[in-house]
């Protein structure tokens, strides 16, 4: 095939992973033709010491006891979440008064970025487990309870009239409509959720933490170690970005005999 | 209007009204007469307002949020002048698009707050570390809605410019970024959430003024009630803005207000 025809098929990889590529190769070349001051130097790193790092980090298993410890914290803060939010969010979305009785609360801890609540959390639970799987739930929860019980409000009137019109109680509603009805929003809000809830597993691992990833970061950064920043910075990137596109793989699988999809942010 | 009508026109507000007047007095109820507080790990409602009211009056509390304020407006203000130019080009010229979409998605997704410890100690414990910080959190909603009111932008429209001799120019200012600027408003609210997060982790950090620090610091004093005056006072300035853009959002594209989530 010719070149210029692979270029126009495959272009937009081509041209994404190549700006990647030549970030990374123009970042690494810096030394080379310009010779850092002293200050400047003490916080500048390469791709190619980013890698080395990370290879002695992994093999020497410090990555493997940090990752574990906010591995913990980030699914247990989550699966706090989606039990918590998930059925606040149906009932919510049921109960126009119970709506009104928490909507101001809502309101405001959607709108306060949850990360304040730390220090409170650190001085209530202490520096152990307990207050980073907090603060992850307190980011997680809103996103799902917000998504559900607007997917939930989004219900198609007629099937609900419908299925009532044939003596469905409300167990029965919420089983065979509402619950199907809302899985896009749901979905949606998990993927929201997921970013908050690593936000928490980071932020919580700053501050008076002694294990983890998000102490990994902060204790090199404490010490010049502006490599070592980068490894778990890239760590978390990656799992990011592993996570969101695993969500939207189950997005599209679940979404897609729909005529449209759920529209969040 | 009698009594009963105008409840039910307000039951929104009132209901909203109840559950916090409720909320409030149970947990004074309790603090004061079930179990007796105990100052170094929780506090009650009036000792609060007895903060609030010396915390308001004082000079700290508006130093703090002045400090705080202008690293955010720094910050804020660079994430609009290169998210938005960013955006708009992504969104009209394809191989840009190509070769910036994957990098920037990449950088959106990551949790970016990693990187808060190495900006503060590359810029300083100042507002510039701050900045930095809120205008990285910042920047990539206003680029990624930019570029979907781009994308979204009629054609036709393009094309009616086009046909009376329009130039690029034309192009941008009379169609791409009036169709556009709806969107930019809404990221400007996800931008809003994204950049306080920036500075209160930057407060935490590493700082000596600032409305974050004054809550750490008063957590690790044990001084509860000063410590949720804080929250309080942050919350509602987190409020105000929110609602403010998706006030300013409803009047600007009133369309939209049915196919958005908050």
């Amino acid at each position: 095939m010719k070149p210029e025809k692979l270029f126009a098929e495959h272009e937009s990889f081509i041209l994404g992973t190549g700006f990647i590529l030549v970030l990374i190769a123009v970042w690494e070349s810096i030394p080379l033709w310009y010779t850092l001051p002293r200050g400047m130097a003490l916080f500048f790193t390469t791709p190619s010491k980013i890698a080395v790092a990370f290879s002695q980090l992994l093999l020497d298993g410090t990555i493997e006891k940090h990752f574990w410890v906010s591995a913990i914290a980030f699914l247990a803060g989550l699966g706090l979440s989606i039990v918590v939010g998930l059925p606040l969010g149906l009932i919510m979305g049921r109960s126009s008064t119970l709506e009104d009785l928490l909507d101001p609360y809502i309101t405001a801890a959607n709108a306060t970025p949850r990360i304040v609540f730390l220090p409170l959390l650190i001085l209530w639970f202490g520096i152990g487990i307990w207050s980073k799987i907090l603060i992850v739930f307190a980011g997680a929860v809103f996103p799902l309870l917000i998504n559900t019980y607007v997917g939930v409000k989004n219900v198609n009137r007629v099937l609900v009239n419908v299925v009532r019109s044939f003596g469905a109680n409300e167990w029965q509603l919420m089983k065979i409509v509402v619950l199907p009805n809302s899985v896009p929003y749901i979905i949606a809000g998990l993927r929201l959720a997921i970013g908050r809830a690593i936000l928490g597993v980071v932020v919580g691992e700053f501050f008076g933490s002694s294990q983890g990833l998000g102490y990994m970061i902060a204790s090199a950064a404490t010490n010049y170690k502006v490599d070592v920043v980068f490894v778990g910075v890239a760590i978390f990137m990656a799992l990011s970005v592993i996570l969101t596109l695993a969500v939207k793989h189950l997005e599209s699988r679940l979404v897609s005999w729909r005529p449209e999809t759920a529209k969040t942010f | 209007m009698n009594a009963k009508a105008f409840l039910a026109e307000h039951r929104r507000f009132w209901l909203g009204l109840c559950s916090v007047l409720v909320f409030v007095s149970v947990w004074e109820i309790i603090l004061t007469y079930i179990f007796p507080v105990n100052p170094f790990f929780f506090t009650k409602p009036s000792l609060i307002a007895v903060a609030f009211k010396e915390q308001v009056l004082g000079a700290k509390l508006w130093h703090d949020l002045a400090v705080s304020s202008q690293a955010f407006i720094w910050g804020f203000s660079f994430a609009v002048i290169i998210g938005i130019p960013v955006g708009l080009v992504m969104g009209w010229r394809r191989r840009v698009e190509y070769s910036l979409d994957p990098f920037l998605t990449a950088l959106y997704a990551s949790p970016l707050v990693a990187l808060a410890p190495l900006f503060i100690i590359v810029f300083g414990v100042g507002v510039l570390g701050k900045a930095a910080l809120v205008f990285l959190l910042a920047v990539f909603p206003f680029v990624f809605n930019t570029f979907a009111g781009v994308k979204s932008t009629d054609s036709l429209l393009i094309n009616v410019i086009r046909s009376f001799g329009g130039g690029e120019k034309d192009l941008y200012l009379k169609v791409i970024l009036p169709s556009t600027i709806p969107y930019i408003i809404a990221g400007a609210r996800l931008a809003i959430g994204r950049g306080l997060v920036g500075i209160i982790v930057g407060e935490f950090y590493a700082a000596s003024e600032g409305i974050g620090f004054a809550i750490s610091q008063a957590g690790d004093t044990y001084r509860l009630p000063d410590m949720f005056v804080g929250i309080i006072i942050l919350s509602f300035i987190a409020v105000v803005l929110t609602e403010f853009m998706r006030k300013l959002e409803l009047t600007v594209a009133p369309w939209r207000a049915s196919d958005e989530v908050r």
